[in-house]
C-alpha cells in the first residue's frame, strides 16, 4: 500500500489534475455534442473515470483511505449505469432502430 | 278633545275601504261577474266619502283645528323616527272630500264607461289602489308617508295610462309618466333627506314649528324648498316636466279624469301648500313659482289652442290651470291656490267626464273635426259641458270665476305686468275651451252615425259635478261681494297665506269688469269663427304660417326631449356596453389571462425535449454558477 | 352548539343525498333540510342568550376553530338560511341531470357560506371563503348553459386571484400579531397599524371582497356568468355570494385598517357610485332578459359599496337591509325570468310581448317584484334605498344626487323590460303559454309577502342588525376625527 502510494507520489498532483480536468472536458464535450448514444454513454464513463483518478490522486497525497472507498463506489454506480443505460439503448435501437439522441425528443410531452 | 279621540282614532278606515276594495277586486279579479267590481269598488269610495264628512263634523264640533292619529312606528333607528300617522286639519280634509267625493262620481261613472271592456275589474282594482294612495298622500303626517302615497300615485298612474297595454304607444305613454315622475321625486326625496337632516325630524308639526327659528332667505330652507319643488313640477306636469300629461290621456277618460285632472296632478300644489311656512321662508323658490306657473300656464295654453284631440285640449287646459295655482302659490296665496284646485277639481272632472260620454257616443272617435253638433243628441253632457265651459272660462257665478279671479287680483297685487299676462292666459282658456265646445256640440254633425245619450250611470254624476262646478264658487264669496272668504278662513289654521288678504274693493270691480268685457269679447270671436263660419281646423301640417305649425307641433317640445335626452342616453348605453365594457374593461381582464398563457407558450419552445440541449443548459448553469461564487 | 348545528346540518345531508336515487324524494329532503335549517336559525335570532363555539383546530399556528356572530354575522345568517329553501324549491318539479349531485352541492354551498358569516378567525373564514367556490364552480361547470367552460372558468380564476390577495393579507396581519401569533379576529381588531401601512393593506384586503361583489371596474366576470348559470346557481351567485364581499369588507376593512379605509374612503364611493350608472345605463339597452337583471344587480350591489364607505349610521342600516331586500328580490326576480324562459323558449327581449295577455297572474307577480327592485315605497326596497341615500347625503350632496339616480334609472330599465315582455301585442307563438302554476305560487307568495312586510314593518330587521352598526359606528367615528383633527 504504502508502495503504491509514493509510486503515485512520484508524479507531482498537478499533473493529475491537469489529466483529469483534460478527462473530464473531453467526456463533458462528448456527451454535449456527440448524438450517438453509445458514444455518449462511454463519454460519460470517461467522466467518471477523470474523478476516479482525482481521487486516488488526492487520497494518496493525503494519506486518507476515504477517496479510494469513493473510487470502489464510483466503479461500482458507473457499472451499474451501464448495464441499465446499454439496455436501453438496445431498446432503443430495436424499437425506433437508431441510436441517435435527438430522436428521443418525447420529454417535452 | 277627549271625546274626539275614539272617532279620531278610526281615521284609518277612511284610506282602508279603497284598500280593502283593491284587494278585493284584484284578488278575485277573474271571478268577479259583470258590473260586481265596479260596484264594490264605488261602494268602498263612498264609504271613504261618509266616512270623511262624519270627520269633517267631528273636527268641527270637537274645537280643534288638527289631529294626528299614530298607526304604528315604521322607521325608527338611531336618531331617525318617522312613525306611520295620519295628520288630520283642514286642509287634508279639504282634499280628502274632494279626492273621495269626486272620486266617488268617477267611479260612479265608470261603471257605466268602462262597461264591456273585458279587464274592467282590474280597472276597478287600481282605480281603488290609486283613492287609497291618493288619501295617503293627503292624510300623511309627515314628508315620508306623504311620500309613499306620492309615489304610490304614481305606480296607478302609470299603470292606468298602460291600461290599454296592448298599444305600445299607451305603454310608451305611461313610461314617460313614471319615470319623469321620478324624476320630481328624486328631488324630492332629496328634499326630504335635507329636511331631515335640518329639523332632525320629517313630520310636519316638528318641521314647520322648528322653522321660526330660521330667517327668511336662510339658504338651507331655499335649497328644501327648491328640491320640494322639484318634485311639485314632476306631479304636477309643470315646466320643464310636463309633457308626460298631455301623453297620459292614453288612457281611459275616467283615469283622465280622476288621476290627471281632478287629484293627483294637483298633488304638487298640495304639498307646496302643506308646506306654506318653509315656503314663506323663501322668497327666492316662491319667485321661481311664480315664473314656472306662469310660463306653463300661458304655454299650454297656447298649445291647447290647436289641439284636435278632445282629450289633449283639456290635457293642455289642466297643464295651464296647474300653472295658475302654481301661480297663487308663488304669490304666498296658498289658500287661493286650494280653492283654485277645488273648483278645478269640480269643472276640470266634469269636462273630462263630458268627454268621456261624447267619446262613448262617437264610438272612440277623439277628433273634435269629425264632430258636431252633438248638441241636439246628448242634451244632458251638452248642457253640463257648457256649465264645465262657462265654469273653467270664469263666466260669473260659475265656480272658475271666483277662484280665477281671486288668483288675478293677487296678481295684480303683485305686479301689473303679472297680471296682465295672467289675465292673457285667462283670455286664451276661455278660446280654446269654446273652440272645443263650439266644434263638439254646434254646427252640423260632421261624421255619419246616430249618437247616443249616454246611460244614466254616466250622467247622473255629470250632473251632480256640474251644479259643483257652477255653485262651488259659494264656497268662497269674497268680501266686496258680500261673502266673507269662508273656504280661505277654513284653511287659516293648516296654511299660513303670506299675501296681505284685500285690496281695495273698486280697483277689483274694476278688474272684473275689465276681465269679463273681454271675455265676451272672446267668446263672441270663437262664436264667429266656429259657428258662424263653421271654420273646421284644417289638416295637422298644413297650415301656412310658421307659428301655426309651431303651435301644432307643441313648440317641438317632444322631439327636442327625444333628442336631447332619449337618444343620446341609448347612444351612451350602447356606446358603455360595446366600447367600454366589452373592448376596454372585459379584454383587459381576459388580456391578462392570455398574457400569462402567451408567455406560457414562448417559455414552452425552450422544453423541446432535446437532451442534448438540456444536458448543455445544465452545464452552462453549473459554469455561470461557477463564475459567479468566483467573481462574488 | 347551536351554531356548530347550523353548520352541519346542510353539509350532513348534502352527503347523505349522495345515496338517495329517487329525484323527488332527494329534492323533498333538500327541501326540509333546508327549512329545518332556516327554523333553528330564527330560533336563534330569537334566544336571547348569544352561543358561540370554540375548538381547538391547529395549535400551532394559533387557529381555532371559533364560531360566533354579531348583528350583522345574524343578517347575513339569516339571508342564506333564508334564501336556500327558496333555492332548493326552485328546482322542484323540473327535469335536471344528476340531481344527487347537484343537490349535494347545493348544500355544501349552504354549509360553506354559512361557515363564512360565522367563522369568528380569519383563518377560519379564509378556508370557507374558499371553500363556498368550489361546490358553486361545479354547479355553473356541470349545468351552465352556452360557453359554460370558458365563463366559469374566467370566473373561478377571476374571484381566486382576489382571494390570493386576501390570503397575503391574513397572513401579513397573522406575523403582526403579538407573541404567539394568531390569526382571531379579536386580535386583529387588536392590532394597531401605522397609517401608511392601512393605506397599501386597505387594497390588498378589499380586492377580494371588490371582485366577489362586484365593484366597478371588477365586474366583468359577473353578466357573462350570471346570463349563462342554471337558475340555482344564479340565485346562489347573485342571492347570497355578492353579500359574501359585503361581509368581508365590514369584516375586515372598517374594524382593521379604518384609516386606510378613511384614506380611500371618497375614491371608492366614486368609483361605486360609477359602478351604479355604468351598470344602469347599460342595462337598458341589454337584450338578454337574464344580462339585463344581472347589470341591474350589479347597480344594486354597487350602491351598496358605496353605503358601506360613508360609513354612517343610516347608510350602514340601509345597507344591511338591503343586503336581505336585494337577495330576496333578485331571486324572486331570476325564478320569474327562469319561468318566462321556459315558457316562451327565449330570453331574448325582442322576440317577446303580450305575455300578460295569456299569463295575467304571473304578469301581476313580475309587476310587484320589479315594484320591490324599483325601490317603491312600501316595499323593502325603498327603505333601503331612502337609508342609503340619507347616509350618501350626510357624506356629500352629489354622492346623493348620483346615488339617487337609481331611482330614475332603475325604472327606465325595469319598466322597459317588464313592457317589452309583458305589455303590448301577443306574439305569434305565444297563444299556448300556460299561467304560473301553484308550485310557482308557493315559491313566489312567500317572497312577495317579505318584500312587502319589510317594506311596512322594516322595525324587526332594524333591531337585530341595530347594536352592531351602533358599535361599529362608534369605534369607526373617533378615528374619522382623529384624521380630521390633522387635516387641520
Amino acid at each position: 500500500m504504502k508502495e503504491i502510494s509514493s509510486a503515485i507520489q512520484l508524479i507531482p498532483l498537478e499533473h493529475y489534475i491537469f489529466l483529469s480536468v483534460a478527462l473530464f472536458c473531453i467526456g463533458l464535450m462528448g456527451v454535449l455534442f456527440r448524438r450517438n448514444t453509445i458514444i455518449m454513454l462511454m463519454c460519460i464513463e470517461l467522466m467518471f473515470n477523470s474523478v476516479t483518478l482525482l481521487c486516488t490522486a488526492f487520497s494518496a497525497y493525503h494519506s486518507d483511505p476515504a477517496g479510494q472507498v469513493f473510487v470502489f463506489f464510483i466503479m461500482i454506480v458507473a457499472a451499474a449505469e451501464v448495464a441499465v443505460g446499454l439496455s436501453m439503448v438496445v431498446m432503443m435501437k430495436r424499437n425506433i432502430d437508431s441510436v441517435d439522441i435527438n430522436l428521443l425528443n418525447r420529454l417535452k410531452w | 278633545m277627549v271625546g274626539l279621540i275614539p272617532i279620531i282614532n278610526i281615521v284609518w278606515l277612511i284610506p282602508a275601504f279603497p284598500l280593502l276594495g283593491f284587494l278585493i277586486t284584484g284578488s278575485a279579479y277573474k271571478r268577479l261577474k259583470h258590473r260586481q267590481a265596479g260596484i264594490i269598488a264605488s261602494a268602498m269610495v263612498f264609504f271613504s266619502f261618509i266616512a270623511s264628512v262624519v270627520l269633517y263634523f267631528v273636527l268641527r264640533s270637537s274645537g280643534q283645528e288638527s289631529a294626528t292619529v299614530t298607526l304604528f312606528d315604521w322607521i325608527a333607528i338611531y336618531n331617525m323616527n318617522i312613525p306611520f300617522a295620519f295628520l288630520i286639519d283642514h286642509l287634508s280634509l279639504t282634499m280628502m272630500l274632494i279626492i273621495t267625493g269626486v272620486g266617488f262620481l268617477i267611479h260612479l261613472y265608470s261603471i257605466g264607461y268602462m262597461s264591456g271592456d273585458e279587464r274592467v275589474n282590474s280597472f276597478f282594482a287600481q282605480m281603488n289602489l290609486f283613492t287609497f294612495s291618493m288619501l295617503l298622500l293627503v292624510m300623511g303626517a309627515n314628508y315620508l308617508v306623504l311620500f309613499i302615497g306620492w309615489e304610490g300615485v304614481g305606480l296607478c298612474s302609470y299603470l292606468l295610462i298602460g291600461f290599454w297595454f296592448k298599444n305600445p304607444m299607451n305603454n310608451y305613454a305611461a313610461r314617460k309618466a313614471f319615470v319623469m315622475n321620478r324624476i320630481g321625486d328624486l328631488g324630492f326625496i332629496l328634499g326630504i333627506i335635507l329636511l331631515f337632516f335640518t329639523f332632525k325630524s320629517v313630520s310636519f308639526s316638528e318641521v314647520f314649528s322648528q322653522a321660526s327659528a330660521f330667517q327668511s332667505g336662510a339658504p338651507v330652507i331655499t335649497m328644501i324648498t327648491l328640491l320640494l319643488l322639484v318634485g311639485a313640477v314632476g306631479k304636477s306636469a309643470q315646466i320643464p316636466l310636463f309633457t308626460w300629461l298631455p301623453d297620459a290621456m292614453a288612457g281611459p277618460t275616467p283615469v283622465s279624469a280622476l288621476i290627471h285632472a281632478a287629484t293627483m296632478v294637483t298633488a304638487g300644489v298640495y304639498m307646496i301648500a302643506r308646506s306654506s311656512i318653509l315656503y314663506n321662508l323663501a322668497p327666492i323658490t316662491l319667485n321661481v313659482i311664480i315664473i314656472l306657473g306662469l310660463a306653463t300656464a300661458i304655454l299650454a295654453a297656447v298649445i291647447a289652442l290647436r289641439q284636435n284631440d278632445i282629450k289633449k285640449v283639456l290635457a293642455y287646459s289642466t297643464v295651464s290651470q296647474l300653472g295658475y295655482m302654481f301661480l297663487a302659490l308663488g304669490l304666498g296665496a296658498y289658500s287661493t291656490a286650494i280653492f283654485h284646485l277645488t273648483t278645478h277639481a269640480f269643472f276640470k272632472a266634469l269636462l273630462f267626464l263630458g268627454a268621456g260620454s261624447v267619446i262613448h257616443a262617437m264610438g272612440g272617435e277623439q277628433d273634435i273635426r269629425k264632430m258636431g253638433g252633438l248638441s241636439k243628441t246628448m242634451p244632458v253632457t251638452y248642457v253640463t259641458f257648457f256649465a264645465g265651459t262657462l265654469a273653467i272660462s270664469g263666466i260669473p257665478p260659475f265656480s272658475g270665476f271666483f277662484s280665477k279671479d281671486l288668483i288675478l287680483s293677487k296678481a295684480f297685487e303683485h305686479s301689473v305686468l303679472l297680471y296682465i299676462v295672467a289675465l292673457v292666459g285667462a283670455l286664451l282658456t276661455c278660446f280654446y275651451m269654446f273652440r272645443l265646445l263650439y266644434l263638439v256640440f254646434f254646427g252640423e254633425q260632421r261624421l255619419p252615425g246616430h249618437p247616443h245619450e249616454s246611460p244614466r250611470v254616466m250622467t247622473i254624476p255629470l250632473v251632480i259635478l256640474s251644479i259643483l262646478a257652477a255653485f262651488g264658487g259659494v264656497l268662497n264669496i269674497p268680501s266686496f261681494l258680500g261673502g266673507n272668504s269662508n273656504f280661505s278662513n277654513f284653511l287659516q289654521s293648516s296654511v299660513i297665506s303670506k299675501a296681505p288678504e284685500e285690496i281695495s274693493h273698486s280697483t277689483e270691480i274694476g278688474l272684473i269688469l275689465t276681465s269679463l268685457v273681454l271675455l265676451s269679447l272672446v267668446i263672441l270671436l270663437a262664436y264667429r269663427t266656429y259657428v258662424r263660419k263653421a271654420l273646421v281646423p284644417a289638416e295637422e301640417g298644413k297650415s301656412i304660417f310658421f307659428f301655426n305649425r309651431l303651435i301644432e307641433r307643441k313648440f317641438y317640445i317632444d322631439e327636442i326631449y327625444t333628442e336631447v335626452f332619449e337618444k343620446p342616453f341609448g347612444f351612451l348605453s350602447d356606446f358603455l356596453f360595446s366600447k367600454v365594457e366589452n373592448t376596454v374593461l372585459d379584454p383587459a381582464v381576459d388580456g391578462i389571462g392570455s398574457a400569462t398563457s402567451g408567455f406560457g407558450t414562448l417559455v414552452r419552445r425552450i422544453q423541446r425535449g432535446n437532451i442534448s440541449f438540456y444536458l448543455f443548459a445544465m452545464v452552462a448553469g453549473i459554469l455561470l454558477f461557477i463564475i459567479f461564487i468566483l467573481i462574488v | 352548539m347551536i351554531l356548530l348545528i347550523i353548520l352541519i346540518i346542510p353539509f350532513i345531508t348534502g352527503l347523505s343525498l349522495l345515496l338517495i336515487r329517487n329525484s323527488a324524494i332527494l329534492k323533498l329532503v333538500a327541501l326540509i333540510s333546508a327549512v329545518a335549517n332556516l327554523l333553528v336559525t330564527l330560533s336563534l335570532i330569537f334566544s336571547a342568550s348569544v352561543s358561540s363555539y370554540s375548538v381547538d383546530w391547529i395549535s400551532f399556528l394559533g387557529t381555532k376553530f371559533t364560531l360566533g356572530y354579531d348583528g350583522i354575522s345574524l343578517i347575513m345568517l339569516f339571508l342564506t338560511n333564508l334564501l336556500f329553501p327558496f333555492i332548493v324549491l326552485a328546482g322542484f318539479k323540473r327535469d335536471q341531470n344528476q340531481t344527487p349531485i347537484l343537490y349535494a352541492l347545493i348544500l355544501f354551498t349552504q354549509s360553506a357560506l354559512i361557515g363564512v358569516f360565522l367563522a369568528q378567525n380569519a383563518f377560519l373564514f379564509y378556508v370557507f371563503w374558499e371553500l363556498a367556490l368550489i361546490p358553486v364552480y361545479f354547479i355553473l361547470l356541470l349545468w351552465g348553459g352556452e360557453g359554460r367552460r370558458n365563463i366559469t372558468l374566467k370566473f373561478f380564476i377571476y374571484t381566486l386571484t382576489g382571494s390570493l390577495f386576501l390570503l397575503f393579507g391574513i397572513i401579513y396581519l397573522y406575523q403582526l400579531t403579538p407573541g404567539s401569533h394568531t390569526t382571531d379576529f379579536s386580535a386583529f381588531y387588536q392590532l394597531n397599524i401605522p397609517s401608511t401601512t392601512q393605506v397599501w393593506l386597505f387594497w390588498i384586503l378589499f380586492i377580494a371582497f371588490a371582485i366577489k361583489m362586484p365593484v366597478f371596474p371588477f365586474h366583468t366576470w359577473q353578466p357573462s356568468t350570471y346570463t349563462m348559470a342554471p337558475t340555482q346557481g344564479m340565485m346562489i351567485l347573485a342571492g347570497v355570494m355578492t353579500k359574501m364581499g359585503i361581509y368581508g369588507a365590514l369584516r375586515f376593512l372598517f374594524p382593521i385598517v379604518p384609516k386606510g379605509v378613511l384614506y380611500w374612503q371618497n375614491t371608492v364611493i366614486i368609483m361605486c357610485l360609477i359602478g351604479v350608472i355604468y351598470a344602469s345605463v347599460i342595462a337598458f339597452r341589454q337584450t338578454n332578459l337574464k344580462k339585463l337583471i344581472a347589470f341591474s344587480s350589479m347597480a344594486h350591489i354597487s350602491l351598496m359599496a358605496a353605503a358601506m364607505f360613508v360609513m354612517n349610521y343610516y347608510a350602514l342600516q340601509g345597507l344591511l337591509f338591503q343586503v336581505i331586500s336585494h337577495g330576496v328580490t333578485i331571486i324572486a326576480l331570476f325564478y320569474i325570468v327562469n319561468l318566462i324562459g321556459e315558457r316562451t323558449g327565449t330570453l331574448d327581449l325582442s322576440q317577446m310581448g303580450g305575455i300578460k295577455l295569456r299569463a295575467p297572474n304571473l304578469a301581476i307577480l313580475l309587476l310587484l317584484v320589479i315594484l320591490g327592485s324599483i325601490a317603491l315605497p312600501l316595499t323593502a326596497g325603498f327603505i333601503c334605498e331612502f337609508l342609503m341615500i340619507t347616509g350618501l347625503f350626510q357624506q356629500s350632496v352629489w354622492f346623493a344626487v348620483f346615488g339617487g339616480l337609481t331611482m330614475i334609472l332603475g325604472a327606465v330599465y325595469m319598466l322597459y323590460a317588464y313592457q317589452r315582455v309583458m305589455l303590448g301585442d301577443l306574439r305569434a307563438g305565444f297563444e299556448r303559454i300556460p299561467d304560473i302554476r301553484s308550485l310557482d305560487y308557493i315559491f313566489l307568495i312567500p317572497l312577495i309577502i317579505i318584500i312587502l312586510g319589510l317594506g311596512i314593518f322594516p322595525q324587526p330587521l332594524f333591531n337585530m342588525a341595530d347594536e352592531s352598526v351602533y358599535a361599529m359606528q362608534n369605534f369607526l367615528k373617533p378615528v374619522a376625527d382623529s384624521i380630521l383633527a390633522i387635516i387641520r
